[in-house]
């Protein structure tokens, strides 16, 4: 395994969480050094050359992002650090602010010197006490030493950065539906336009971004953008913090750079598979479409190959998988999450989910019949365009992906039921109440 | 989430709507207790006089105050005062959610939708240790059910139940953000895979089995009588001003002009028969742009173009000569651009056909 460099999680295992160590390392020299001589105009320019794409999923390039931030609207600008790992298989954020909460403290005053940015908001997931707990105490010893607050470090510039509890609701992961919960809402989406960027938290222009996306600032304005760019792939620049989990012999979060053949990282960071043969590699979290192993073996962890091979990047939260498994019970474990998670807004999402749920179950309990799976198909197909957020499409996704690259299993799984040639009756598989 | 829907379905259901179709009893989705205490379950409250006595203290009067100073609306610190209200009684009572309201300013109603919406706020108390155990994918495939399996028959109660000495309730969550240690298990608010130096810890590389679920219940039994608590919000935050314009807020709003003006970036120029071409990165906010060119050891001013022009013609440009662009945002002016020296245009690649 070629060491790489470590960007985000430099300082894992070495104490940073207290300033006076994370001073040694390095930390917040580039605000005593660098930042207050920089223009907003110039480090937003500084962070489109280092091609950061964003973390939390979506991949949108960074400093884009910030660029279509109005400036001197009169309104204040918000950023909102999107802390609410939800995702299944994803578990870096948690170890990030966990093991170095300065190092965001530290971006997020880059970022709110790009975007003018008075206030920011750390919106994390209500599990993560520990988090908060650690962020806190980092919060009070940057305002003790006098990076946060007013006129920081004998300049114009103010800022104050709060930490604001979530309360448990995957969902609230997406940006607008973060905003809504921020106000103090039920965290539902948000129709788009206006976008955050524009109209988001109060109405005034507010830029969400994921904590990996955050901590990479400090770093590259430390070095040069291009040395941040030369890392990864000519349209995604940097390192990538990947969370491998599932049948691996040393599961964990793991620093590479953009574009690191798949099997390098199941086999040389994380140990390789155990417990039987790879059968499928989730490479992006649980919303993303499964790998099969011969696919995997081809396969880079980048935005462009994933995408290409009709599966996505994500959150870089690779889930892997043995041949000892069967895909419909872990379908059924996202059928599960899933439909407890959609918020209700959009009927195709709130019904659809459901039922999908509650045929997976069926199959599961050995009530599974023929035609199944192609009913679960066309009721996928209903999802794409028509719903608030991408959620519904996140179960049908997996759904149509897992039926057509592992119908075997459902095969398997139906064929328990000794009534499976029989048509379905239909009042089985109706939730009942919204009908 | 969907859980507040189908409680409102269900309570209009069963006590105010007659449909004409027989009365059919009506069949939740499978969810083995998730939620606990549901909307619609009846939960014996403390008298209004009891829950206001507990909560209005002059310690969380001040930490209200704090909560209210960060947000410019005061709803936004509604998930913060539910979250304290949970802190004080472990659930969220229903007086307790309308005090919550009213500290914040909103609807009585709009706070009960809210802390039904999220599934960390308790309708019904709990037991003294709540065990949270993901069942989300990654821990599935890690061995979860059969661990749940297990702990439901050591405990001897279901998930969503609480044991009958008041201990243990047991939930299935998901994603709890810890997978590669999984499977994963909250008790109350520390994620635990076992217990070292008498605390509950996860070390990287270690997850849950059989074993170190009985050190983690034997710790429990220990602590019954000195239940670990944390701070609901994770400890308090000293030296900020909230947010301006909050009410109890010091905060003063951001000044336009905090940081240097920004200049005219990644000028190049561009020499052909026509003269020097100019190419450069404009910020929005520029209101004026001057293009100069080197004379000697003088600038010399060339040209003005508009602030929306994407490129600028000297004619009487050549290659060698040296341009640099000086922009004005409102009053101040910026410091100038890079030096472009020009260069020769590339002939058109000819494409071909
Ligand atoms: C259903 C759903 C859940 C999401 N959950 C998360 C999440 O847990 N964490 C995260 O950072 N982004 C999440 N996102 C992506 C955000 O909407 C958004 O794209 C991201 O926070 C932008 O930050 P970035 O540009 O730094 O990636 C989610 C999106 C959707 C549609
Ligand atoms: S798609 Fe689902 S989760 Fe998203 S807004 Fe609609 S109902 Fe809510
Ligand atoms: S899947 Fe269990 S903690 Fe993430």
């Amino acid at each position: 395994m070629a060491e790489c460099v470590k960007v985000c999680t430099q300082n894992f295992g070495k104490g940073a969480q207290d300033i006076e160590v994370y001073k040694k390392l390095g930390g917040y020299a580039n605000i005593s050094e660098r930042l207050f001589n920089m223009s907003q105009f110039e480090l937003i320019d500084y962070v489109q050359r280092s091609n950061l794409r964003g973390r939390g999923g979506a991949g949108f390039p960074t400093g884009m992002k910030w660029s279509f931030v109005p400036r001197n609207s009169g309104k204040p600008v918000y950023i909102v650090v999107n802390a609410d790992e939800g995702e299944g298989g994803t578990f870096k954020d948690h170890f990030l602010m966990l093991e170095d909460p300065h190092r965001l403290i530290e971006g997020l005053i880059i970022a709110a010197w790009a975007l003018g940015s008075r206030a920011a908001y750390i919106y994390c997931r209500g599990e993560f006490l520990p988090c908060i707990e650690s962020i806190n105490k980092a919060l009070n010893q940057a305002y003790a030493a006098g990076y946060l607050g007013e006129n920081i470090m004998g300049t114009k510039f103010c800022f104050d950065i709060f930490v604001h509890r979530g309360a448990g609701a995957y969902i609230c992961g997406e940006e607008t539906a973060l905003i809504n919960s921020l106000e103090g809402q039920k965290g539902q989406p948000r129709l788009k336009p206006p976008f955050p960027a524009v109209s988001g938290a109060w109405k005034s222009p507010t830029c969400v971004n994921n904590v990996e996306t955050i901590m990479a600032l400090p770093w590259i304005l430390q070095h040069d953008p291009s040395e941040y760019a030369k890392m990864g792939t000519p349209r995604a620049g940097g390192t990538k913090v990947f969370c491998i989990s599932g049948d691996v012999k040393n599961p964990g979060v793991y620093e590479a750079p953009l574009g690191t053949p798949m099997m390098t990282m199941i086999n040389e960071y994380a140990g390789g598979v155990v417990g039987g043969k790879l059968k499928a590699v989730l490479p992006g979290g649980s919303s993303c479409a499964p790998l099969t192993a011969e696919e995997a073996a081809v396969a880079t962890m980048d935005y462009e190959c994933l995408a290409s091979m009709k599966t996505m990047f994500g959150s870089g939260a690779m889930i892997v998988i043995n041949d000892t498994h069967n895909m419909v019970d872990l379908l059924n474990c996202l059928g599960n999450f899933y439909s407890h998670e959609s918020c209700g807004q959009c009927t195709p999402c709130r019904e659809g989910t459901g039922l999908l749920h509650r045929m997976l179950n069926l199959i599961v309990e050995g009530k599974g019949h023929d035609g199944d799976v192609e009913l679960m198909q066309s009721l996928c197909g209903g999802f794409g365009g028509v719903t608030i957020c991408p959620l519904s499409i996140s179960l049908g996704g997996p759904v149509s992906s897992y039926t057509a690259k592992f119908r075997a299993d459902f095969d398997e799984y139906i064929a328990k039921n000794p009534d499976h040639a029989k048509p379905r009756v239909q009042e089985t598989y109706r939730p009942g109440i919204f009908w | 989430m969907r859980e507040h829907i189908q409680g409102a379905v269900q309570f209009v259901s069963n006590n105010r709507l007659k449909f004409d179709r027989p009365a059919q009893p009506i069949e939740a989705l499978p969810d083995p207790g998730q939620t606990f205490g549901y909307v619609n379950k009846e939960v014996p409250q403390p008298s209004p006089k009891e829950v206001l006595a507990k909560l209005e203290t002059p310690e969380i009067k001040e930490r209200c105050a704090d909560l209210l100073s960060r947000y410019p609306v005061g709803q936004g610190a509604l998930l913060e005062v539910l979250w304290l209200v949970q802190g004080v009684f472990g659930w969220v009572p229903r007086e307790g959610i309308r005090w919550a309201a009213k500290v914040c300013g909103c609807a009585p109603a709009h706070a009960l939708g809210v802390a039904t919406f999220y599934t960390m706020y308790n309708h019904a108390p709990k037991g003294k240790f709540l065990l949270q155990f993901c069942r989300n994918i990654s821990c599935t495939i890690k061995g979860a059910p059969a661990l749940i399996a297990h702990v439901e028959k050591s405990l001897n109660i279901k998930t969503g139940e609480t044991t009958p000495d008041g201990l243990f309730t047991l939930l299935q969550v998901e994603c709890l953000g810890s997978c590669g240690n999984g499977p994963m298990m909250l008790v109350n608010d520390d994620f635990a895979t076992d217990v070292e130096n008498d605390q509950l810890v996860m070390k990287p590389g270690t997850t849950l089995t059989e074993e170190s679920i009985a050190r983690i219940l034997k710790w429990c039994y220990a602590h019954e009588d000195n239940v670990p608590k944390h701070d609901v919000l994770g400890g308090i935050v000293k030296g900020h001003g909230g947010h301006p314009g909050a009410p109890g807020a010091t905060a003063k709003p951001q000044v336009a002009d905090y940081a240097p003006p920004s200049p005219v970036l990644n000028v190049k120029a561009e020499a052909d028969e026509n003269g020097a071409t100019l190419t450069w990165k404009g910020a929005p906010e520029f209101t004026k742009i001057v293009v100069e060119k080197k004379n000697g050891s003088k600038w010399d001013v060339v040209g003005e173009p508009g602030v929306k022009d994407k490129a600028f013609v000297d004619a009487a440009g050549k290659v060698g000569d040296v341009y640099r662009m000086i922009a004005t945002s409102g009053e101040r002016t910026a410091k100038p651009s890079n030096e472009a020296v020009t260069t020769q245009k590339p002939a058109p690649v000819e494409e071909a056909k």
